[in-house]
């Protein structure tokens, strides 16, 4: 049990860190920033250390500092070592760049202070055995957030973006405390272990009270995770310095979905909660996928990224995926993080755009090819790693999931069918598509085998499930094939009004300033 | 009261939109941008006047605090000496009393700068609610989308050609003219957001106006009650209240001008502003009356106050201390030894500042060495295809249209490297559709999102990528007549006043920015080259002048170069220092030797510019510091760019050699006695000067009025459609320099003074060639750049005083 300690070391060190910060010069702290620099990644060794740890001795929960089951304790398992080395890394990463980027800027002491202090947070909240030590990490992430969304206090866009954030964070903390009250009371104990056990045994509460627990659970962890009709506020915080962006978006966004995976076998209990985010997930995916086609300026597109990339995850999580949940949580944090710090680039990258010539556009037949090859490579490549390295039998719900994925590998064999495509140009594309279909199989595998023990498996689907299922695979099958031929419907005189109501991101911004009177200005005379 | 007014025309209408366009300077897209003087539209009018202007139109300040020029007095760095000199040379109906009475005035207040109010205004000190934000969002919106180079993979209209959304268009050609106005329609008639925030019925306001621009500018004009006399500032001021967005739009009118065609973008922009302002008038109708008064206002002339007086003189003063500096720099003794009979080698570099370092370093390392100032294009009009690529881009000032095309030499060999390279291309870009297209994006983060740890390890580690390897030497397509290939690298030759004495090697370089992660790089690179490095440049020129052909030809002209002269091409790293040589173009096995000894040079030149840098860069300790910046993804200020840039010396080069002109001088290489109808001087005053001029008024504007003039903080940089940055969110696309580029976090790293152009020539032939050029006496004439004669000791004798006459540069 005492093994478990480990998991407060990589918190305890950002903290530190964030006190040293706040303590240095506010600007040019240069001697300050390197002890920064080596917390974070000290952290991360910590968060390597746990895994160890957890390799050698297995999971475990700290004895609680606390009283009547409410408390303080940490959980060492494979979940909470995943988020803490990925939190860990992510922060070095964000850390090294901040002590740079920002150099000259009046106060960043404090902006480094408040990074810390964000990662500290989000580092109890991944490792937090105690309901009452996970809903103090939760609110303490959003709380130190914001600080960070207001870095520049004085701007307009800031505080009317922060101030949307802020009304759902606040309604987000109010299901996660119903949630967890009735959960500690239900169950008996705030440990987080002992309820997930009782869960998986069948639920020691009665039916009501999971399903009430499980749908607060769903509402914090969809509001955090910027899902529809909630999604605005992401796409409006680009208005402080880009390390917060890639640490909003490839570390405290996640918040949502390891709530989920972490109440995995809670939500097991309850399947129409689990077709409510299946729903709503996939959903807010393929909306949030097509507003993102229209968007013109780096980072907002790639907020709009993190939204569909969240929906989708919680998708997985509604099909009972949670391996791949937290599979997707980790690739996507560390795609995001990259992308928003390297987003200066999108000029070069725009600019090489047209001297690789017209981009050849697929018809019907080749799209029609595509698809066919894709599902070959589908099942060749799926059946064939299952025989090759035994990995478990695939569940339906699995299966399903590879399928959509493969239509998006298929807009890659697409691009290289085109006619006026080079064959060497069909070659290279197959090959990496082929590729990109083994990199993730693979990814896959290692994710289920290596969560067997933490999460649970996916359970049989019933007629409710087929039907999600079903449903998803056709929706997604739809929305490849469009995109797969997206030049050719794309600029019909119909599609102009889609095209405006999607840029605008169906009106959710426009509705929430009206409601919270975000274009106030001051009035004169 | 509106009926009493006389209702302006559509002629008129079209006049006034066509005059206002012209105050807006243009703006390059980023992929290859060049400094723009902000004050290109108001070149005409003098300082107090644009601030008289510019304050009515947009509520900006045109120059510094008072309390910079208090410091300054107070220091002693602008004497009374200076106060009393740009005391005299402003017109005598602005003068002060005194310098006294000057000096007073540096130390009170300025009033703040209040814009006549738009209905927008209005309407928000009127509802409480932020309409001029509303309405910048919704023209953000829009624009973002109408100006996109390809960032978005659905277009908000399909472009011309086949394909969807090709990319970066290097001329406005492709944009069909007028077609600005129907796409916004086609997005404001279907857009909710502004009944959403409280303007009913929008949408169906712009759907029963004209789908013509003119004839619903004409409507809304004659709904807005705006009289004739008003229209000019009125539409200034709406175009100004679009920030970037008009100034891109008057790019596209640049470009097309440039082919002799014209584009409405900016016309339309106008027309689209005006129509939420009558939305707004129709929506609070109340506010009718003080909307006529700000009609009342805008009808008054500009004429300026006496703040807008005094801050010109105050600037004038802070100029003529430089002027003072520079005169003294030139005057005193130098140890620069005397040239030898045959220098050993001739390095050519362009004009620009940071060049002057690099020159300055190179001819301490050997007595030997002789370097050359020469605008970095080295004379040809070049647009290049670089290897693999399908486009052609230009390589050229962008005051001048491109007379000769180059690509890269392409042998047998070479051809089917190009077709690998194209198809890498085109698999590479595939994979980034493949990367955010709706549904692939989530195949593409499960199977390639981990190999992202390794790329954040890389860069945050400063692990460099491997630079590719330099293209092939390029080759002129179509090629050209042996008559012209002659006579173009007789011109050239002429221009660099380089006529006799060539050495055994001759360095022609071009310069060109090694920074990553940097929406503005662009800006870092040759101005002359409109945004590219000066490399394709370099290496044609060298080409030519190593053709045994053009030799020949060159000797029949009466130009005969000596056998053993080699020109050697080079492109100088101006973040590192660094100078790569292409000495592989042509091969001289003769000069092995002589290129070894170069290499050396330059890297001993390299360490000492480097050094000198290294004390301007903050954070840097080093010279070797100075690599590692150039490649850290999240360094904000590898180089300083231009920054600081002040002055402007055509002279041999002799007069300013082992003079210490801390990076802050163009240096053009001109011996007046050599051109023999001043048909190089009119060069020189015509196209580098200018050039010169955008540059040190482009800083000078985003420092003075960084909110209007310039880019904002880097920091929060979003790059929009590949082709600019908004700060935040959105907001106005932002243009000009950002801020973290003049200031150092400290202190201000540009002192924001007008150019001084100091030239070595007889005042009389300056006098004839401004009297020929009206566009160019007139910056001079109002004071946009400074004119200094140098007398034939290279001291400063003769200042330019307007009007065409010239004054003694110090008074009796």
């Amino acid at each position: 049990m005492l093994h478990a300690f480990i998991a407060t070391a990589p918190a305890l060190l950002l903290l530190a860190a964030a006190v040293h910060a706040h303590t240095g010069p506010m600007m040019r702290p240069a001697r300050r920033m390197v002890g920064v620099g080596w917390a974070a990644l000290a952290a991360t060794a910590m968060a390597v250390a746990g895994i160890v740890l957890l390799v050698i001795h297995g999971p475990a929960t700290t004895p609680l500092l606390g009283w009547a089951g409410l408390g303080f304790s940490w959980r060492l398992d494979a979940l909470s070592v995943t988020m803490q080395m990925l939190v860990g890394f992510i922060g070095w990463v964000v850390l090294r760049y901040s002590a740079i980027y920002l150099d000259g800027e009046p106060r960043q002491g404090p902006f480094m202070g408040w990074i810390c202090a964000t990662l500290a947070a989000v580092l109890v909240l991944v490792s937090a055995g105690n309901l009452a030590l996970l809903m103090v990490a939760w609110v303490a992430t959003s709380l130190c957030l914001h600080k960070l969304l207001l870095f520049y206090p004085e701007r307009a866009p800031a505080q009317r973006a922060a101030r949307k954030k802020f009304l759902f964070a606040r309604v987000a903390d109010m299901a996660l405390l119903m949630a967890c009250v009735l959960l500690w009371v239900g169950y008996g104990t705030g440990d987080i272990g002992s309820i997930l056990a009782i869960a998986r045994q069948g639920g020691g509460a009665g039916p009501f009270l999971n399903i009430a627990a499980a749908a607060l659970i769903a509402v914090a962890a969809l509001l955090k995770s910027a899902q529809f009709p909630t999604h605005g506020w992401l796409t409006e915080v680009m208005e402080t310095p880009t390390p917060v962006s890639a640490l909003l978006h490839a570390g405290v966004i996640n918040a949502g979905g390891f709530l989920l995976i972490r109440f995995a076998d809670l939500l097991l209990l309850t399947p129409g909660v689990l077709a409510l985010l299946a729903i709503v997930g996939g959903f807010t995916a393929l909306f949030a996928g097509l507003v993102m086609l229209t968007q013109p300026a780096i980072k907002t597109s790639l907020a709009w990224s993190t939204i569909g990339q969240m929906g989708f995850m919680i998708l997985q999580c509604g099909l009972a995926l949670f391996p791949l949940a937290l599979l997707h949580i980790v690739a996507h944090s560390l795609y995001k993080a990259h992308a928003f710090l390297a987003s200066g680039g999108a000029v070069e990258q725009v600019a090489s755009i047209p001297r690789a010539g017209p981009v050849a556009v697929p018809n019907g037949m080749a799209v029609a090819k595509a698809f066919g090859l894709g599902i070959v490579i589908y099942l060749l490549i799926g059946l064939g790693m299952g025989f090759a390295f035994g990995f478990p039998p695939k569940s339906p719900q699995s299966i399903a999931m590879g399928a959509i994925l493969i239509f998006g590998v298929a807009y890659l064999i697409a691009q290289g069918l085109a006619d006026s495509a080079p064959a060497k140009l069909t070659l290279y594309t197959a090959a990496s598509a082929t590729m990109t279909a083994v990199g993730y199989f693979t990814l896959q595998g290692l994710a289920e085998v290596l969560l067997s023990t933490t999460l649970p498996a996916t359970p049989p689907p019933g007629a409710l499930e087929w039907t999600l299922m079903t449903l998803a695979v056709v929706s997604f099958g739809l929305a490849a094939m469009a995109q797969a031929m997206f030049p050719l419907w794309a600029y019909h005189p119909a599609a102009a009004g889609l095209r405006v109501h999607l840029t605008n991101g169906f009106y959710a911004n426009a509705l929430l300033d009206r409601l919270t009177g975000g274009w106030r200005a001051a009035k004169s005379s | 009261m509106i009926t009493t007014r006389a209702q302006p025309t559509l002629a008129s209408i079209q006049a006034a939109a066509k005059a206002a366009g012209t105050m807006i300077p243009p703006a390059w897209p980023l992929a290859s941008t060049v400094a723009v003087n902000p004050f290109l539209g108001q070149a005409g009018l003098g300082l107090p006047e644009t601030a008289a202007l510019l304050e009515r139109v947009a509520g900006v300040r045109v120059c510094m605090p008072r309390s910079w020029f208090e410091a300054k007095i107070d220091r002693g760095a602008i004497t009374d000496a200076d106060l009393a000199a740009a005391l005299a040379a402003a017109p005598a109906k602005d003068r002060l009393e005194s310098v006294t009475a000057l000096k007073a005035m540096a130390k009170a207040a300025h009033r703040v700068p209040l814009a006549l109010p738009t209905v927008a205004h209005l309407a928000a000190r009127h509802s409480g609610l932020d309409w001029p934000g509303i309405i910048t969002d919704r023209i953000g919106v829009w624009a973002g989308a109408e100006f996109d180079a390809g960032q978005a993979l659905w277009a908000a209209a399909r472009p011309p050609g086949t394909g969807p959304a090709t990319g970066v268009v290097t001329s406005s050609s492709a944009y069909p003219s007028g077609s600005a106005y129907p796409s916004w329609r086609r997005f404001a008639t279907h857009d909710l957001t502004p009944e959403i925030a409280g303007l009913q019925g929008f949408a169906a306001r712009v759907q029963a106006l004209p789908e013509r621009a003119e004839e619903a500018l004409e409507i809304v004009v004659r709904r807005l009650g705006l009289s004739d006399a008003a229209l000019p500032t009125c539409f200034h001021a709406m175009l100004m209240s679009m920030g970037g967005w008009a100034q891109a739009a008057r790019w596209r009118l640049w470009q097309a001008e440039m082919s002799g065609g014209t584009d409405d973008t900016l016309f339309d922009l106008l027309a689209i502003r005006l129509v939420y302002e009558d939305a707004l008038l129709a929506r609070y109708a109340a506010l009718r009356p003080l909307w006529d008064d700000a009609c009342q206002a805008h009808a008054v002339p500009v004429s300026p106050a006496e703040d807008h007086v005094v801050d010109a003189i105050l600037q004038e003063a802070a100029e003529r201390a430089e002027q003072r500096g520079l005169a003294a720099l030139l005057a005193a003794p130098t140890t620069m030894a005397a040239p030898r009979n045959r220098s050993s080698l001739q390095a050519a570099f362009c004009i620009d500042v940071r060049s002057e370092v690099f020159r300055r370093a190179l001819e301490s390392v050997d007595a030997g060495i002789e370097t050359i100032g020469f605008a970095g294009f080295f004379g040809l009009p070049l647009s290049h295809r670089r290897f693999g690529s399908s486009v052609s881009e230009a390589h050229l000032p962008v005051l001048l249209s491109p007379g000769i095309g180059t690509c890269v030499a392409v042998t047998p060999e070479l051809e089917a490297k190009e077709a690998q390279v194209q198809v890498l291309a085109r698999a590479k870009r595939a994979w980034k559709r493949f990367r955010i297209a709706a549904v692939s994006s989530f195949a593409f983060v499960e199977a390639a999102g981990p190999v992202y740890a390794g790329k954040l390890l890389q860069d945050s580690l400063r692990i460099a990528r491997p630079s590719p390897a330099p293209d092939p030497a390029p080759r002129l397509d179509p090629a050209i007549g042996h008559e012209q290939r002659v006579a173009t690298a007789l011109a050239v030759l002429r221009a660099m006043s380089m006529t006799s004495d060539f050495a055994r090697i001759v360095l022609l370089s071009g310069h060109g920015a090694h920074v990553v992660n940097n929406p503005h790089a662009s800006a870092l690179h040759c101005g002359a080259c409109g945004g590219q490095t000066g490399e394709v440049s370099a290496r044609v020129l060298a080409g030519l002048l190593n053709d045994p052909a053009v030799r020949e030809g060159l000797a029949d002209a009466g130009l005969a170069l000596p056998p053993d002269t080699f020109f050697v091409a080079g492109l100088h790293d101006t973040t590192t220092d660094t100078v790569t040589l292409f000495d592989q173009d042509v091969a001289s096995p003769a000069h092995t030797n002589d290129m070894a000894q170069l290499r050396d040079w330059l890297a001993q030149a390299a360490r000492l510019a480097r050094t000198e840098r290294a004390l301007r860069l903050p954070r840097a300790k080093d010279e070797s510091d100075i690599a590692v910046r150039s490649r850290d993804w999240a360094e904000i200020r590898a180089e300083w760019g231009l920054a600081g840039c002040k002055a402007f010396i055509a002279a041999p080069r002799r007069r300013t050699a082992g003079r210490d002109l801390a990076g802050r001088a163009f240096l053009h290489s001109y011996e007046w006695a050599e051109d023999k109808d001043f048909g190089i001087l009119e060069l020189i005053l015509t196209a580098p000067v200018v050039v010169a001029s955008w540059i040190s008024l482009q800083y000078y504007g985003s420092t003075v009025a960084p909110d209007v003039f310039g880019a904002g903080n880097k920091l929060l940089h979003n790059v929009v459609g590949g082709m600019g940055v908004l700060e935040g969110n959105g907001g106005p696309l932002r243009v000009g320099l950002p801020w973290q580029s003049v200031h150092d976090g400290e202190k201000l790293i540009h002192d924001p003074v007008r150019l001084t152009v100091a030239i070595e020539a007889p005042c009389a032939a300056m006098t004839d060639i401004l009297a020929r050029h009206p566009g160019v006496r007139t910056l001079f004439d109002q004071h946009w750049m400074h004119l200094l004669a140098l007398d034939d000791n290279g001291q400063i004798a003769w200042r330019y005083a307007g009007h065409l006459t010239w004054e003694p540069a110090v008074p009796a």
